[in-house]
């Protein structure tokens, strides 16, 4: 019996260490690809940062609120941007995004546009009309993709396919805290905040405010989607390092309680095997 | 010279940060040219050449189109494109100029995608400009 008992503590002992090779090539493969995502997601931030700002001061230059862009209209429709990972076993993090989706949107009825192969997978199962599927890739995903996918979107937001745009990604706050932003694109938010005196009304705009801004509105919105999708894939390859880092420990841990008991089971059979031996002497 | 703060800056990268004396770019107006202490001025920009002149010089660079704000001698252009003419692939330029040219010889201008095909056109040409 003892024997028997040795053999499947090996057998499992050699499946938790092949498993923890799996988890410690994934956290490697993450924490490699993690200083190159950071970087692409710092790179990004300028012209985001800076172009919302542009953005702003046009809109407040505007005065009314004549410009499609920025009219809210009411809301029998909605379009997400839903950026998700690309493979599982990071966490939370896809889960997190899709309950995010789900609480947002209510009972309203919505379209999505999947950014990453999980977020298409799981809309096509939920059957969410979808907006385009071709963006499996986030990492790949080009600044030019990003200009074409604002093209369809302003087009059907002008069109009245949909009333609001509404951007779901995940912010990298830092390597252990990744938070799900939901950020409403479309109509443009006036930001409550901009003082009196920001409201620059010197500014000359050639040739008037709301020309700038319908031109201007897609380059904007562009920079913000690649920006996140920078932002999303640098928490994705941070919350999949994590996952792969506490799995690698509770596999070493495991470890250590397996080997325990196998030599216990082991001291176990000798001990026996000695009284057996001494037994049969003493007969 | 007198010079002001620029910042030029594409979704994927800052190009340029820090002093300028000049700045040329093609509005949808047409083509301005920034000096210091310009009024708080924005407009749209459109494919064409821009040259920066700093203290080190003129440099020339192909951008493909965006928006311009001045505000308190702070000059910022955001660009979809911005190409320094050493980095411009001219080759590439002239492939895509080629295929744009047959694209719209097929198309008319109630085509969907005249204006796209158009605008590919423009930028082709802009960088082609730029280099020679």
């Amino acid at each position: 019996m003892a024997g028997s008992s040795m053999k499947s503590i090996k057998l499992r002992i050699k499946s938790v260490e092949s498993t923890m090779q799996i988890t410690r090539a994934m956290q490697l493969v993450a924490t490699s690809k993690l200083r190159r995502s950071k970087e692409r997601m710092e790179m990004s931030k300028p012209y985001a940062e800076i172009s919302r700002e542009a953005i702003h001061a046009a809109i407040l230059a505007c005065g009314d609120q004549s410009v499609p862009y920025v009219s809210a209209r009411p809301v029998q429709k909605r379009c997400y941007i839903v950026i998700a990972g690309e493979r599982g076993l990071a966490g939370g993090y896809n889960a997190n995004v899709f309950k995010a989706v789900a609480a947002d949107a209510g009972e309203t009825p919505y379209m999505v546009l999947p950014i990453g192969r999980k977020a298409i997978d799981k809309y096509q199962r939920l059957g969410v009309e979808l907006l385009d599927t071709d963006h499996s890739h986030v990492e790949g995903l080009s600044v030019s993709a990003c200009f074409k996918l604002v093209r369809q979107l302003t087009e059907g937001y002008l069109n009245g396919s949909f009333d609001e745009l509404v951007l779901v990604y995940t912010n990298f706050v830092s390597m252990m805290s990744q938070e799900v932003q939901v950020e409403r694109l479309l109509p443009v938010e006036i930001p409550e905040d901009a003082a009196p005196e920001s409201r620059n009304v010197q500014t000359l705009y050639d040739p008037t405010p709301e020309e700038t801004l319908m031109r201007a509105m897609p380059d904007y919105l562009a920079g913000r989607l690649y920006s996140a999708a920078c932002d999303a894939f640098a928490s994705e390859v941070a919350a999949r390092r994590n996952a792969m880092d506490s799995a690698t420990k509770n596999a070493g841990e495991m470890i250590d309680g397996l080997r325990l008991k196998y030599n216990r089971a082991r001291q176990g059979a000798i001990t026996q095997e000695i009284t057996e031996i001494v037994a049969g002497a003493e007969n | 010279m007198a010079v002001f703060t620029l910042e030029i800056v594409t979704p994927d990268r800052l190009i340029y940060e820090g002093k300028a004396e000049r700045l040329i770019v093609r509005g949808v107006t047409g083509d301005l040219c920034i000096l210091a202490h310009h009024i708080d001025y924005a407009t749209a920009l459109i494919p064409g050449e821009a040259s920066v002149t700093t203290a080190e010089g003129e440099r020339y660079a192909a951008c493909s189109g965006g928006m311009l704000s001045v505000h308190d001698n702070h000059v910022r252009l955001m660009a979809t494109t911005f190409e320094w003419e050493d980095e411009i692939d001219l080759e590439r330029a002239q492939r895509a100029r080629e295929a744009a040219e047959q694209k719209l010889g097929s198309m008319t201008t109630a085509d969907k995608d005249y204006a796209l095909v158009e605008a590919k056109l423009k930028r082709a040409l802009a960088r082609i400009r730029t280099k020679s």
